[in-house]
C-alpha cells in the first residue's frame, strides 16, 4: 500500500503554485504572509460571487496539485471550517487531474453527512495541497460530485454545485486528523466510505491513512493545530472582515499562544458551555454562520416572526456564558450580544457579530463565526503536543 | 400544537398487523407496529440493543457502526418517535416509513447556507437534525401519535 501522507519534496511545486497565485487571478491586495499564514476573508475578496446571500462566511484560498507534479491550480471561495476535517472541492472547479484511490475492485468514494442533513458525495482522490507558504502535502481529498458512480440511497440530499452550496469547497481544519478515524477502519458499514465499480457502490472499511485527511496534520512543521484570528467587527456589522489562519501552535513567532484557557475536547470534538444555569455540549465552528442555541429559561430571545431561523429580540441582549473542557478542566468566560436579525443592515453589510438563532431542541451550543470575531481561537490537533498541551483542544 | 394524523393510529396498527400476518411488514419506523422494529434493524444493518421501559412509553435500541438508533413505542405498541446519534445519519427512508414521501417533499427546498441544523415540519411529522462531522444527531416524531403526558423532549 502506498503512503498517502508522503510529502512532496519539490520546492519547485511551491514555486509553481506561488507563480500561479501571483498570476493576477484576483489575489491582488492580500497582505504578504509568512510560511504558516493563510489569509482569511469573511465575505471579502476571497469569497467569490455570492455577496448578500451568505453572511458570516469565512473564505480561504487553497492550491491543489496533481500529486507528485507541478500541475497546480488555486481555488478561492473555500469555506474555512473548524467543524470538519479534510479538504473537499467541487468537481466543477477542479481543472487539474487527481489520482484515484483503489478500494475493493474499484475506487474509493465517500458520503459525509452534515448537521442539516445535507451530504457531500463523490470520490476520494490523492492531491498535493498547498496551504499558505507551506510545502505541498499529498493527502486524500474529497471531490464533491453528486453524479459520481452509484450513490447509495442513504446518501440523500447531496450538495450538487458551488452556486447552490455557496462555496467552491470546504477546508476542514478542526481538531482531528481524519474525517472519520478508527470507526471507518474497523467497519465497512458506517455509511461513510464506499468502494465503487461499474456504477455501483458498497460499504468499505478504509485504513485511517487512506481517509480524507486534514492537510494541517500532514505539514512538515506547524502540524499540531491552527489559530484562527479574525478582527473585531462593530455591533452593526461590516461588509467584510479580513484575518488569518495561522498554521501550527507555538511553532513560530506568529503562533505563540497568549494567555488563553485550554478546553479539552471529547471524542466528538465537543466541550461544555454554561449559560444562565443551563449546560450545553458545544463546539467552536467557523463553518456555522451564527451562534445557535436554545436560550435557557429566564433568557428571552424570541425568534423572528418573519424567519424562525433567527432571533429577533426587541433590543440587543447582552449575555455571558462560560466555556469549560469536556473533562471539566479549563474555564473561559465569553461575553456576547444577540441583536435582531430583522434590524441588521443586510443591504450594506455581510459580517454580523450579533447574529444568532435557535438550537432547534438540540441541547447544543454552536459557537459559530461571531465567536471568532475579535479573538484568537486555538484548535489543537488530536494527539499532537503543543505549548498548550496535547490535543484535541480548543483554547481562547 | 398537535396536528391530526393521516391515519387513525388504530387503523394504522391494524394495517401493520395485517401486513405482518400476510407477508411480514415491508417497512417499519414511524407510525408502524413495534413488532416491525426488527425490520428496521435489518434494513439499517444494526444490532439489537434491548428495550428500556419508561413511564408512558418504551425505548427500543439498536446500534450499527455508523449510528445508534432509538425507537419510541407507545403503550399501544405504535412507534411515535425515533432518535439517533452517530458519525452518519441513518437512512431516513427506513425510519420515517410512510411519512417519508411527505418529508421528502418538504425537505426538497435547499437548507440555508452556513447551518449545522435543520427542522422540517410537515402536516404530520417533524424531523430535526443537528451536529457536525463525527457527532451527528437527529430525531423525528409524529405529534399526533405521541402518547398523552409524554414530553417531546423525551424523544432523544
Amino acid at each position: 500500500m502506498r503512503s498517502v501522507e508522503r510529502r512532496l519534496g519539490a520546492g519547485a511545486v511551491l514555486a509553481a503554485a506561488l507563480a500561479l497565485a501571483c498570476g493576477g487571478d484576483g489575489g491582488g491586495g492580500l497582505p504578504d504572509t509568512g510560511r504558516n499564514v493563510v489569509p482569511v476573508s469573511a465575505d471579502g475578496a476571497l469569497c467569490g460571487g455570492n455577496p448578500g446571500t451568505y453572511v458570516n462566511e469565512p473564505c480561504v484560498r487553497v492550491t491543489v496539485c496533481s500529486p507528485g507534479t507541478q500541475t497546480c491550480q488555486t481555488i478561492d471561495d473555500v469555506l474555512l471550517d473548524t467543524g470538519s476535517f479534510g479538504l473537499r472541492i467541487f468537481k466543477q472547479v477542479l481543472t487539474v487531474p487527481l489520482a484515484s484511490i483503489s478500494a475493493g475492485s474499484g475506487e474509493l468514494a465517500e458520503c459525509v453527512h452534515f448537521g442539516d442533513l445535507s451530504a457531500s458525495w463523490g470520490p476520494v482522490r490523492l492531491a498535493g495541497v498547498i496551504l499558505g507558504g507551506e510545502p505541498a502535502v499529498e493527502v486524500p481529498v474529497h471531490v464533491i460530485d453528486a453524479t459520481f458512480s452509484g450513490r447509495p440511497p442513504s446518501c440523500s440530499n447531496p450538495d450538487t454545485d458551488p452556486a447552490s452550496a455557496g462555496f467552491n469547497g470546504i477546508l476542514g481544519v478542526g481538531a482531528f486528523a481524519e474525517d472519520c478515524g478508527g470507526a471507518c477502519a474497523a467497519s465497512s458499514n458506517t455509511g461513510i466510505y464506499f468502494a465503487c465499480s461499474g456504477g455501483s457502490c458498497s460499504g468499505a472499511a478504509v485504513p485511517v491513512g487512506q481517509q480524507v485527511k486534514n492537510p494541517v496534520a500532514a505539514l512538515p512543521q506547524d502540524n499540531n493545530g491552527v489559530v484562527v484570528k479574525l478582527p473585531s467587527v462593530a455591533a452593526g456589522g461590516a461588509p467584510s472582515a479580513d484575518g488569518t489562519l495561522v498554521l501550527g501552535i507555538g511553532t513560530a513567532q506568529d503562533n505563540a499562544p497568549g494567555a488563553v484557557s485550554v478546553l479539552d475536547l471529547d471524542g466528538s470534538g465537543e466541550f461544555r458551555t454554561s449559560l444562565a444555569g443551563k449546560s450545553f455540549s458545544s463546539f467552536a465552528d467557523t463553518g456555522s454562520n451564527a451562534l445557535f442555541f436554545d436560550p435557557p429559561g429566564g433568557v428571552s430571545l424570541p425568534v423572528c416572526a418573519s424567519n424562525p431561523d433567527w432571533f429577533c429580540p426587541p433590543s440587543a441582549a447582552s449575555l455571558s456564558a462560560t466555556n469549560s473542557g469536556a473533562s471539566g478542566r479549563g474555564s473561559a468566560a465569553v461575553a456576547f450580544q444577540v441583536a435582531s436579525f430583522d434590524q441588521l443592515d443586510k443591504a450594506n453589510n455581510a459580517v454580523f457579530p450579533t447574529l444568532a438563532g435557535p438550537g432547534l431542541g438540540s441541547g447544543e451550543f454552536d459557537w459559530g463565526l461571531p465567536f471568532f470575531l475579535g479573538r484568537a481561537v486555538y484548535v489543537g490537533l488530536e494527539g499532537r503536543s503543543s505549548p498548550l498541551g496535547t490535543g484535541p483542544y480548543v483554547a481562547h | 400544537m398537535r396536528s391530526r394524523a393521516k391515519v387513525a393510529p388504530s387503523w394504522r396498527a391494524a394495517l401493520a398487523a395485517a401486513a405482518v400476518a400476510v407477508a411480514g411488514p415491508a417497512s417499519a419506523g414511524l407510525g408502524e407496529r413495534a413488532e416491525a422494529i426488527a425490520v428496521d434493524r435489518r434494513a439499517l444493518q444494526a444490532e439489537p440493543g434491548g428495550a428500556v421501559a419508561h413511564e408512558g412509553y418504551t425505548v427500543e435500541r439498536m446500534a450499527s457502526p455508523g449510528h445508534a438508533v432509538r425507537e419510541f413505542v407507545s403503550p399501544a405498541g405504535v412507534v411515535f418517535g425515533v432518535a439517533w446519534d452517530g458519525i452518519s445519519h441513518p437512512d431516513l427512508s427506513t425510519l420515517l416509513a410512510s411519512y417519508e414521501p411527505e418529508y421528502r417533499r418538504a425537505a426538497a427546498k435547499p437548507s440555508p447556507t452556513g447551518r449545522r441544523r435543520r427542522r422540517v415540519r410537515t402536516d404530520h411529522v417533524v424531523v430535526e437534525t443537528w451536529g457536525h462531522m463525527r457527532s451527528l444527531h437527529g430525531r423525528a416524531y409524529v405529534p399526533a401519535l405521541v402518547p398523552h403526558g409524554v414530553k417531546i423532549d423525551a424523544i432523544r
